[in-house]
C-alpha cells in the first residue's frame, strides 16, 4: 500500500516492516535449483553395429571456473543400461541415487528380471517431466543407452522431459560441434563397428576439447555390448595446437 | 434366511461363516416392500409402469414421483426408500452429463447401470474408506434406456448387481408380476401391447383399484425418448386394460398367475 | 541487482549476463496436415524434432494412432506432446474397459479438448489435429488449440508452418478465391499428392519443418502407413 514511493530513495517509515523482496541470491535455498551451480558439459553417444558408446569429459564447472577435474558422469546402471548426464552435478547425483536404489530394490527381489533401459528412459522422461511441472526441474540432459532385448538403444531426455531416440545424441555444445561431424559420418557408414564408432566419439571429444571452453582433455567412455559394460577412464585426450602457431593474433 | 440369523448381520461389510452379507440380503428383503414397478423393454421401446400408493385421500399424488428421467435417453423407475433412490438418481444423472460433457455422447444404458452399481456397492462401517453410506441403499431399481445397441432395460439391487432383462417387476407384488411378466412376454410385442400388458399386470397385483392417479406410465422410444404419460394418455391407455379384460369376459377372478394374453 | 550482487560479492564484481529464467515450455516445430474425405482421411507429419537452429533429430514420428480408426498429430512443445499422449491412450484404454467399446473419433475428439481445458492455467503447448472416421465411416478432422478450442473441419494444417499452409489448403481444397470451379469430391490419390505437396512447400520455407513425412491413411480397413521424403537442411 505504501510501497509506491513517488520519491525515489526517500525515506520510507514503513520499510522495516515490510518483507524483503525475494532475491536470486546464492543463499536463497528456493531459487537455488533454477539454475544449475557445479555442471558437466556436453555428452557425446552413439549406436554402433552391436551396442551403444556414451563419453562425457570429467570437469565440473563452476560457472567459467574449471573447479572439480575428476567428476564422473557416465555411469553403469546394470548389466544392460548405461547412463551419462550433463547439466547440474548435483541433480545428477540425486538422480543418480534415485536409479541406484531402482536397481537394488529390482534386484532385491531376485526375480531374474532387471530394468531394462527403454523402462528407464520413459522413467526419466517422467521424472523430469513432474519436476519441470513444478517449476523445479532437475537441470540435466541424460543419455541412456543400451540393450534392449539385444538390439542398441539410445535415448535422451533433458530438463523438460523432452526426450527422443536416435542413433546419435549430443547435448550442450555437442549437439553443435559433435552432431554435425557424427550425422556426416553415419551418413557414409550408417552401421559403424565398435572400433569406427570408438574412434569417431573419440575424435568429438578431441574437436570439443578445442572449441568448448567448459570442457576437458580427461574423458569417460562407455561401452555396452552383449559381452557386457565397460567403462573406460578417465582417458586423456591427445592434444594438437600446432595449428595455434599458424594462426595471427 | 432367517435361520441362520446370528451376530454376523451386525456389520454391513462381515460376512458369515455361511458366507453371507445379511445386511445386504436384509436390504433385499427391503425393497419387496416397496410399491411395484414394471418394466417391459420391446423392439421399439421400453416401458416402465409403477404404482403409487396413495395412503390418503388428502394426499397429493403427483408429488410422488417414482419414473424419473435420468438423461433424454434413459429413463428410471424405482422402489424401495424414495429417499435413497433420490442419491442413486442423483449420480446417474450426474454420470450421464459428466459423459456427455467430456465425450459429446450419450451415455450407454449399462455404462449408466454400472456408474449407479458403483455408488451402490459404497456403504461401509468407517470413515476412513470414503463410504457414502453407512448402509446399503433400500431400492430396487429399473432403467429403462436406448442407445445405439437399441432399447434396453436394466434391473439393480441393493447389492449393486445389475442384470439386463427383457421384462422385469420389482417391489411387493414382483413375484406375482414376473410371474405373469413369463408368460406374457414375447420378442415381436409391439411397446402399446407392452404398456397394456404392464398395466394389466399391475392391475392385478394392486391392492388398491387401478386409476390414472395412482400409477405412472412412461415409455422410451429412439424418436421421443423419454416420454411420460400425461394424466389423459394413462386414462386411455387403462381404457385398453378395462376393455381388454371386458372381451376376457372375467375381470374379477384374475389371480397373479394367470395368463393375460394381450394378442386376442 | 547491481546493489544485490554487490552485497555477496567484492566490490570489483560485474554484473554479469544473467541467467535466462526458467521456462516449462519449448518449441520443437513440426508440422502436422489433416485432409478428410468421404471415406477416408489421411493425416502426415514431418518428422523433424528441433529447438532453435538445432535439429533433436530427423526421425521422429509426430503421430499418434489412438485406435483402429483415430489418429493425433501433435507438434509444438515435445515434452507436453509426449504427456499428453500418454495420458490420451491411457484414458482411451480406461474407457474401452468401462464402456466395453472403443472410442469414437468424436468422442475423442470431445475428450481432448476437456482435458486441454483442464490445465487452462498452465496449458499444454501443443497444436493438436486429430483425424479419423466418424461412427459412420466418414473422414473428419478436429483440429485445437493449446487450451482446448476445438474445431471440426475437412482438412487443416497446424503447427509451426500451419500458417504457411493453411491458405493453401483452402485454396486446393476448399476452392476458395477461384472462379468457375465446379466442387468435385476429393479422392485420396489427390489428397495424398496434395498432402506430399504442401510438405514440399512448408520444407522450403520453415526451418522447423523438413526430413521426412510420415503419413496415416484411415480407411474402413485400418490404418496404412506411409513416408515422403522431405529437404533435410
Amino acid at each position: 500500500m505504501f510501497s509506491n514511493n513517488i520519491v525515489e530513495n526517500s525515506y520510507d517509515p514503513f520499510q522495516m516492516y515490510k518483507k524483503k523482496p525475494e532475491t536470486a541470491s546464492p543463499f536463497n535455498f528456493v531459487e537455488r535449483s533454477k539454475a544449475p551451480v557445479t555442471t558437466g558439459t556436453s555428452v557425446v553417444a552413439v549406436c554402433f553395429k552391436n551396442g551403444v558408446i556414451i563419453a562425457g569429459d570429467t570437469l565440473g564447472s563452476y560457472g567459467s571456473l574449471a573447479r572439480f577435474r575428476n567428476c564422473p558422469r557416465i555411469i553403469k546402471v546394470n548389466d544392460n543400461i548405461i547412463l551419462g548426464a550433463g547439466g547440474d552435478y548435483g541433480d545428477f547425483q540425486y538422480v543418480k541415487d534415485l536409479i541406484e536404489q531402482k536397481v537394488i530394490d529390482e534386484q532385491c527381489l531376485d526375480d531374474g528380471f532387471s530394468l531394462k533401459p527403454k523402462s528407464l528412459y520413459c522413467w526419466l522422461t517422467r521424472i523430469m517431466y513432474n519436476r519441470r511441472s513444478k517449476f523445479d526441474p532437475f537441470w540435466n540432459n541424460f543419455v541412456v543407452g543400451g540393450l534392449q532385448d539385444g538390439v542398441p538403444f539410445l535415448g535422451t531426455v533433458d530438463k523438460l522431459g523432452t526426450a527422443y531416440c536416435d542413433k546419435i545424441v549430443c547435448t550442450g555444445y555437442g549437439a553443435y560441434i559433435a552432431i554435425p561431424l557424427l550425422r556426416d559420418a553415419f551418413e557414409k557408414n550408417p552401421n559403424p563397428t565398435e572400433q569406427e564408432a570408438r574412434d569417431l566419439v573419440v575424435k568429438c571429444m578431441e574437436v570439443l576439447f578445442y572449441r568448448d571452453a567448459r570442457s576437458f582433455p580427461k574423458f569417460q567412455l562407455a561401452v555396452i555390448t552383449k559381452e557386457g559394460v565397460s567403462i573406460e577412464g578417465p582417458l586423456d585426450i591427445k592434444q594438437n595446437w600446432e595449428v595455434a602457431y599458424v594462426t595471427q593474433n | 434366511m432367517f435361520l441362520t440369523r446370528s451376530e454376523y448381520d451386525r456389520g454391513v461389510n462381515t460376512f458369515s461363516p455361511e458366507g453371507r452379507l445379511f445386511q445386504v440380503e436384509y436390504a433385499i428383503e427391503a425393497i419387496k416392500l416397496g410399491s411395484t414397478a414394471i418394466g417391459i423393454c420391446t423392439s421399439e421401446g421400453v416401458v416402465l409402469a409403477v404404482e403409487k400408493r396413495i395412503t390418503s385421500t388428502l394426499m397429493e399424488s403427483t408429488t410422488i414421483e417414482k419414473i424419473v428421467e435420468i438423461d433424454k435417453h434413459i429413463g428410471c423407475a424405482v422402489s424401495g426408500l424414495m429417499a435413497d433412490s433420490r442419491t442413486m438418481i442423483d449420480r446417474a444423472r450426474m454420470e450421464c452429463q459428466n459423459h456427455w460433457f467430456v465425450y459429446n455422447e450419450r451415455m450407454t444404458v449399462e455404462s449408466c447401470a454400472q456408474a449407479v452399481s458403483n455408488l451402490a456397492i459404497q456403504f461401509g462401517d468407517s470413515d476412513d474408506d470414503g463410504a457414502a453410506m453407512s448402509r446399503p441403499f433400500g431400492v430396487a431399481i429399473l432403467l429403462a434406456g436406448i442407445d445405439e445397441n437399441g432399447p434396453q432395460l436394466f434391473h439393480m439391487d441393493p447389492s449393486g448387481t445389475f442384470v439386463e432383462f427383457d421384462a422385469k417387476a420389482i417391489g411387493s407384488g414382483s413375484e406375482g408380476a414376473q410371474q405373469s411378466l413369463q408368460e406374457m412376454y414375447h420378442r415381436s410385442m409391439t411397446l402399446t401391447e407392452a404398456t397394456t400388458a404392464a398395466l394389466t399386470i399391475l392391475k392385478q397385483v394392486m391392492e388398491e383399484k387401478l386409476n390414472s392417479t395412482n400409477v405412472e406410465v412412461m415409455t422410451m422410444t429412439p424418436d421421443k425418448l423419454f416420454h411420460m404419460f400425461t394424466k389423459d394418455q394413462v386414462e386411455e391407455a387403462l381404457k385398453k386394460v378395462t376393455s381388454l379384460e371386458h372381451t376376457k369376459g372375467d375381470v374379477s377372478t384374475h389371480s397373479q398367475s394367470e395368463v393375460v394374453s394381450t394378442d386376442s | 541487482m547491481t546493489a544485490e550482487v554487490n552485497s555477496y560479492y567484492p566490490d570489483y564484481a560485474t554484473e554479469t549476463p544473467k541467467q535466462f529464467q526458467f521456462s516449462p515450455y519449448a518449441d520443437n516445430g513440426g508440422s502436422v496436415v489433416a485432409i478428410a474425405g468421404d471415406d477416408f482421411v489421411i493425416i502426415g507429419a514431418d518428422s523433424r524434432l528441433s529447438t532453435g537452429f538445432a535439429i533433436y533429430t530427423r526421425d521422429q514420428n509426430k503421430l499418434f494412432s489412438l485406435s483402429k480408426s483415430t489418429v493425433l498429430g501433435c507438434s509444438g512443445c515435445w515434452c507436453d506432446a509426449l504427456t499428453l499422449t500418454r495420458i490420451l491412450s491411457a484414458r482411451m484404454q480406461m474407457y474401452e474397459q468401462e464402456h466395453n467399446k472403443v472410442m469414437a473419433t468424436p468422442a475423442v475428439a470431445q475428450m481432448l479438448s476437456t482435458m486441454l481445458y483442464y490445465k487452462r492455467f498452465f496449458p499444454y503447448y501443443v497444436s493438436n489435429i486429430l483425424a479419423g472416421l466418424d461412427t459412420d465411416g466418414k473422414g473428419c478432422v478436429y483440429s485445437y488449440d493449446p487450451i482446448g478450442h476445438c474445431e471440426k473441419a475437412t482438412y487443416k494444417a497446424g503447427g509451426s508452418a500451419g500458417a504457411l499452409l493453411q491458405p493453401l489448403l483452402d485454396n486446393q481444397i476448399g476452392l476458395k478465391n477461384m472462379q468457375n470451379v465446379t466442387p468435385a469430391p476429393l479422392t485420396l490419390e489427390k489428397a495424398l499428392a496434395l498432402l506430399k505437396d504442401v510438405f514440399i512447400s512448408a520444407a522450403e520455407r520453415d526451418i522447423y519443418t523438413g526430413d521426412k513425412v510420415n503419413i496415416n491413411i484411415i480407411t474402413k480397413d485400418g490404418i496404412k502407413e506411409d513416408t515422403f521424403e522431405l529437404r533435410k537442411d
